[in-house]
């Protein structure tokens, strides 16, 4: 079996843990000021731990090398808030509109659209200019050239700091995490599906790294390599196959629980979907990843430009639920 | 089973993330105490995020039941603090 088959393999159960998990940072930042409900973010901090100590063991024991995305502040910066904006208004983040797809959400199929054509045209088109120059703009390395992380910045072993950190992080969750309960948990219970999303952030690095890509998940990228298959003859790589994954394991998860159906919103929503699947596409490229390439894969390898990416993300994300959500309910 | 009679009737099938959510609760805020709400939805992630919502805001969840499918209907008395 050729290397790139395990993304297909990997994006399968992903996709299924996706759908069953209900999970999808969209909601999980959104509803955590809209709605005071913080359990779809507890699953996003749960599935960051397990991959910190994953890849601190991995990289540690020689399984993989890390390679934390470069620091880019301003495309960081600009790139990942308009990608918070984005996935408002596509109503889910990039990897959310991704299973979705499979879901037989419409709206998730715009937004998807908008995301991939945005991502190939800034990626390797008429927006790509901009991307360059404002990534080689802003630019700060380490001084031999390498990505900026923190444990880079502290001079010490990424194993060292990725191992202090989730201790650190676990005696934070005994002190005061602990106490909240949750009378419905959403699928399968909020700290298992962030668990099972780890597992696989964890297997995807040396699957993925073996077929040629040295990085874990990540979406948008799969998006544009599925364009330059059908638009160019590319080759499918690790990351395509992964997507086509997603969506048929997102689509498994919800024929067998029932809950496929083709959903059509009206054409006005379908437009604000496919715009927000524009925004997200160009700023996932811009800043180097979307909400998985920076948020889930980039933060554990402690990559200061995936970190000040993902608090970008999430400030987007506030922002327009902001303005969209809350201020007209003060009016009316 | 005796079920209580919806004053008014919500459809959101179709909507995406969070509409769904933000519809229930802004007609529910409209309402007067103990009135009943029939919403109509098909989006899973609310399905479970609304009961759990409800409750924080007072509202009642009456019943929330599985028609085919992702369709479901909810049953929701208002606690009518506008």
């Amino acid at each position: 079996m050729e290397a790139v088959m395990t993304g297909l393999f990997v994006g399968l159960i992903f996709g299924f843990v996706l759908q069953r998990g209900r999970f999808c940072m969209n909601s999980a930042f959104r509803d955590a000021i809209l709605l005071k409900d913080n359990v779809l973010l507890k699953t996003v901090f749960a599935a960051l731990l397990v991959e910190l100590v994953g890849f601190a063991i991995m990289d540690g024991a020689g399984a993989i090398a890390i390679n934390p995305k470069p620091l880019w502040w301003g495309a960081n910066l600009l790139g990942s808030f308009i990608f918070g904006v984005g996935m408002v208004l596509a109503g889910g983040c990039a990897s959310g509109v991704t299973y979705r797809f499979g879901e037989g959400m419409v709206g998730a199929m715009t937004a998807v659209l908008g995301l991939a054509v945005f991502g190939f045209f800034t990626a390797g088109g008429f927006l790509k200019p901009f991307k360059d120059s404002l990534q080689t703009g802003t630019t700060i390395t380490a001084a031999d050239g390498s990505a900026l992380t923190l444990h880079g910045l502290l001079g010490l072993d990424y194993t060292l700091v990725a191992l202090i950190l989730f201790a650190i992080a676990l005696v934070v969750w005994f002190l005061i995490g602990r106490k909240e309960e949750f009378e419905a948990d959403p699928g399968w219970g909020w700290l298992n599906t962030g668990i099972l999303i780890g597992f696989i952030g964890i297997i995807s690095f040396p699957l993925s790294a073996s077929a040629g890509r040295n990085y874990p998940l990540g979406i948008t990228a799969g998006w544009i390599n599925i364009l330059q298959v059908i638009f160019k003859g590319a080759a499918f790589n690790w990351l395509g196959l992964m997507i086509i994954g997603v969506v048929v394991g997102g689509l498994i998860a919800a024929l067998i629980s029932k809950e496929f159906k083709f959903r059509v919103p009206k054409p006005l929503m379908l437009l604000q979907t496919f715009i927000g699947g524009a925004l997200m596409g160009f700023g996932a490229v811009t800043s180097g990843g979307c909400n998985i390439g920076h948020l889930l894969s980039g933060i554990p390898q402690l990559s200061l430009g995936s970190i000040l990416a993902g608090l970008s993300i999430v400030l987007g994300a506030w922002a327009a639920s902001y303005v969209i959500f809350v201020l007209p309910q003060k009016k009316g | 089973m005796s079920e209580a009679k919806p004053d008014k009737t919500l459809d959101v099938c179709g909507k995406i993330c969070p509409y769904p959510d933000m519809n229930t609760m802004t007609t529910l805020k409209k309402m007067e105490k103990g009135e009943v709400l029939e919403v109509l939805l098909d989006y899973p992630l609310s399905v479970e995020r609304i009961p759990r919502n409800l409750k924080k805001q007072g509202h009642k969840l009456i019943t929330s039941e599985q028609l085919d499918g992702p369709n479901h209907r909810m049953l929701i008395e208002a606690h009518g603090l506008k």
